[in-house]
């Protein structure tokens, strides 16, 4: 027994002998996310606090209703309610048209015999990615309003109508969710691309040689070998989903669209960051993470159950 | 014995500490002059403009550090802050205990919710004390803007409001050289103007040839209720009571005023008859479509900050109407809508501007009031908005200002060096008829005459607002970006809304400002007016 565990330590002892750089390496971004990801935690004591950034929030007296009123007041008012349905609208469709893009994309330039025009295809589906919301959000405006926009005048010399891209609330989401797949499907390819390269040449060859055509050798031997990138990315979305971008929509936004354009950020930057009430913004943030986390744990547990991976 | 030994000895601990907590806390002023250098912090808006000078160290600054050293024994060290996120740049300086010992914001309600945090030195005691220490603050603002913001109950007073020595909002302004084209006499009611936004409507090919197609007749933008206010509130009826004003007047456009409605009808009318720019909805803050389209020529009439097409030297919107079309072409202000009693009534802010505080950080409050003294100062303030003679401004025949425009060390990176004189807003020369004529003269390229009409017409029958000391209304907390933003919203939806559908967006976009918080701050405005002035 004695001799056992002597035997267990030396080889504790040999394995950080023989690894213990590595250890060191990971030090710093461990130190990283414990200062700047879970001291900071702290302080979400504050979304039960009275409104005061002033002194740290341990040191304050709870809010009204047993803590709990900047809640309240977040569930009480109309406009907290919309910005959640709008976020959860704006993400669902995100996720449903947005989320299967890139692996479209992906696929299509695998396919690409012609390396240089793949190359070169690549490039360019890569670029919108480096463009900020702020850019693409003037590039609209000029490109899709109603009267002068670019698209509605070649869309007028031809003797269609104009269509209001911007102007009403169902045509500004399909512009809002186009233009989000524009800028980030061609660099979400990049991990799905990489996951290709992974598969064996060999299970192709196999197929090749029983007749299986393009397609086939994409459904049978592509798509099953991307699954488990794809559950994962998947999750990972799902744990996003009441996650709001900020820049996104309030740069594409406008005044006759803000009924569906108002999603959670531009509540927080409204009435918390622009209103100084600093506790509903946290207490808001916490909600919106405690369901992100629901969902996370939620999908991955059903992932697990049907046979999947899941990514803990 | 040994209790009261203990005691004696308490008490002489308590007594020594207090005294020397009183001598620490005298200043040590020597005929005005303090005997060790005491080191104050001065917020100061950096604009980062090309060509422009360090904001924090510069000409203008030695100039103060010197006289402050000399006069007070004060070294002043200034604490650059962004100009166009000077809210969201001094939150962070607050909340991180690092904000300047003199603080500067148009922002009170930052202010406000610092102060209810703590954070926020109370002025009052020290004002008093040391009042006859500040002539010059005193002089410039008087009570009023001193005692501004003072809480009826408490006593207490966060900041001082600079005062607006310049009150000017804006104006309507039409393109002269277009009228004389049309043969149309220039606008005095809401009928000639609609008749005129026609007749641009109807000879755009007369007017712009080739581009007809991109005329204009009026234009706006989202901010619907500023760039039409004039139109808007000539709706409002003359007979608003005082208390009205007050009650309804959270929104500092007006929106709540009784009538409003009918006057932005007029413009959901003008839009659906193709009199105002189609696509100014899906353009937004800090968008130059519109100025571009004005600088091309295509529109006809717009309302806009007084000076609007005069600003920007150079680049403004008249050079380049200048340039393009020839020296008859020009926007001028106009007055074209009288209200139901025929007044051409304006409605302008109240004569304050920016306002001063120091956070609770401050520990050289007196200092720090003689600072704001020493930049309230006549002979210092009229040099920090004009500078040097021959340098940055040359004094005419009649003796208005000309101010030149000067690079290098000497140049002002704002207009008169506003962001110095924190205390006023506004050229102040000392003589009311020469700062109109110095102002006209402030528009290189701009003949005199455009800048005085506007300058006239833009606070002709004003009313001006007023002040109610009823300390902190507790519905608008909160409030200051959440229901304009709506406001914006329902007015832009009601202007673009079909004709027959406009009640119906207008009354439930009210509705929604209404129920959001809209009603309980009139009603807590009620409340408070009738509590302290009935």
């Amino acid at each position: 027994m004695q001799d056992l565990r002597q035997l267990k330590r030396n080889s504790t002892v040999n394995y950080l002998k023989r690894y213990w750089t590595l250890y060191l390496l990971l030090a710093l971004p461990v130190a990283f996310i414990i200062i700047f990801r879970y001291f900071p935690m702290a302080y979400i004591l504050s979304a039960f606090k009275i409104n005061n950034i002033l002194h740290p929030p341990w040191e304050l007296p709870w809010a009204k209703n047993n803590g709990f009123e900047w809640f309240i007041k977040a569930f009480n008012n109309r406009d907290f309610l919309y910005a959640l349905r709008n976020t959860i609208t704006l993400n669902l469709l995100d996720l449903l048209l947005g989320f299967p893009a890139p692996i479209l994309l992906a696929l299509l330039l695998n396919e690409l015999t012609f390396k240089r025009f793949k190359r070169i295809t690549q490039t360019i589906v890569y670029l919108p990615h480096f463009l900020s919301w702020i850019i693409i959000s003037g590039l609209a405006v000029r490109l899709l309003a109603q009267h002068e926009g670019l698209v509605n005048i070649v869309l007028q010399r031809m003797g269609l109508n104009p269509i209001p891209f911007l102007n009403t609330p169902g045509t500004w989401i399909a512009s809002y969710v186009s233009l989000g797949i524009w800028k980030e499907a061609g660099w979400n390819t990049i991990i799905y691309l990489a996951a290709i390269t992974a598969i064996n040449p060999e299970l192709y060859e196999a197929a090749a040689v029983d007749g299986a055509s393009r397609l086939r050798r994409i459904w049978h031997v592509t798509l099953p070998g991307l699954r488990p990138t794809i559950i994962v990315l998947l999750i990972m979305s799902l744990g996003r989903i009441l996650g709001s971008e900020f820049d996104r929509p309030f740069a594409l936004s406008n005044r006759l669209v803000t009924s569906v354009s108002n999603v959670i950020s531009i509540f927080v930057y409204e009435y918390g960051l622009k209103g100084m009430q600093f506790s509903l913004s946290n207490a808001v943030g916490l909600f919106q993470s405690v369901i992100g986390v629901f969902f996370l744990i939620g999908a991955n547990s059903l992932a697990k159950r049907y046979g999947e991976r899941g990514i803990w | 014995m040994k209790r009261t030994l203990v005691l004696l000895l308490l008490v002489t601990m308590l007594l020594g500490n207090g005294l020397l907590a009183a001598f620490a806390q005298t200043p040590e002023l020597v005929d005005g002059k303090f005997t060790t250098t005491r080191e104050i912090t001065v917020e100061i808006f950096d604009r980062a403009n090309e060509g422009g000078s360090k904001p924090e160290d510069n000409f203008y600054t030695d100039y103060i550090k010197k006289g402050m050293l000399e006069k007070y024994n004060v070294a002043v060290t200034y604490v650059p802050v962004p100009r166009w996120t000077e809210v969201d740049a001094l939150n962070n300086l607050l909340a991180a205990g690092d904000a300047p010992d003199v603080c500067v914001t148009y922002s009170y309600p930052t202010i406000q919710t610092y102060a209810e945090m703590g954070g926020v030195t109370d002025l009052a005691p020290y004002l008093s004390e040391h009042k006859d220490l500040l002539p010059n603050l005193w002089e410039l603002l008087g009570d009023q803007n001193i005692y501004w913001d003072l809480d009826p109950e408490k006593g207490t007073l966060w900041a001082i409001e600079a005062k607006l020595f310049v009150n000017k909002r804006i104006n309507t302004f039409v393109r002269e050289d277009w009228l004389k084209k049309l043969n149309i006499a220039e606008p005095k009611t809401l009928e000639e103007f609609e008749a005129m936004l026609v007749a641009f409507r109807d000879n755009a090919e007369t007017l712009l040839g080739a581009d007809k197609d991109k005329l204009i007749p009026y234009s706006t933008s989202y901010d619907v209720s500023w760039r039409n206010d004039h139109l808007i509130t000539s709706f409002v009826p003359e007979g608003l009571t005082e208390k009205e004003a007050y009650v309804r007047g959270f929104d500092d456009r007006r929106m709540l005023f009784p009538n409003y409605k009918e006057g932005v009808r007029v413009l959901n009318k003008w839009y659906n008859d193709n009199l105002v720019w189609k696509d100014f909805p899906v353009h937004g803050a800090g968008d130059n479509a519109e100025d571009n389209l004005m600088k091309a020529g295509y529109v006809g009439a717009f309302t806009h900050n007084w000076d609007y097409p005069y600003r920007n030297g150079e680049d403004s919107i008249h050079a380049n109407l200048q340039r393009a079309f020839g020296p008859e072409a020009g926007y001028i202000a106009v007055e074209p809508f009288p209200n139901d009693e025929g007044i051409y009534r304006k409605f302008l802010a109240a004569p304050i501007d920016r306002k001063v505080f120091f956070p609770a950080t401050n520990d050289e409050p007196l200092a720090s009031l003689l600072y704001l003294d020493f930049i309230s100062t006549m002979e210092n303030r009229r040099f920090l908005q004009i500078g040097e003679e021959g340098v940055t401004h040359e004094v005419q025949e009649n003796g208005a200002i000309k101010t030149l425009a000067v690079q290098g060390e000497k140049i002002m990176n704002s207009l008169n060096n506003i962001d110095y004189t924190i205390t006023i807003n506004g050229l102040d020369t000392g003589d009311a008829e020469k700062n109109v004529l110095s102002i006209a003269l402030g528009y290189a390229s701009v003949e005199p005459r455009y800048i005085e009409r506007a300058f006239e017409l833009s606070s002709k029958d004003a009313r001006y607002g007023k002040n109610y000391s009823v300390g902190l209304i507790q519905a608008e907390v909160g409030m200051n970006t959440s229901l304009p933003n709506k406001r914006d919203t329902f007015l832009t939806q009601s202007v673009v809304a079909p004709v027959d559908q406009f009640d119906q967006v207008y009354d439930s976009g009210m509705d929604d400002y209404l129920s959001s918080g809209g009603q309980a701050i009139i009603d807590e405005r009620q409340a408070a007016y009738e509590k302290y002035y009935e």
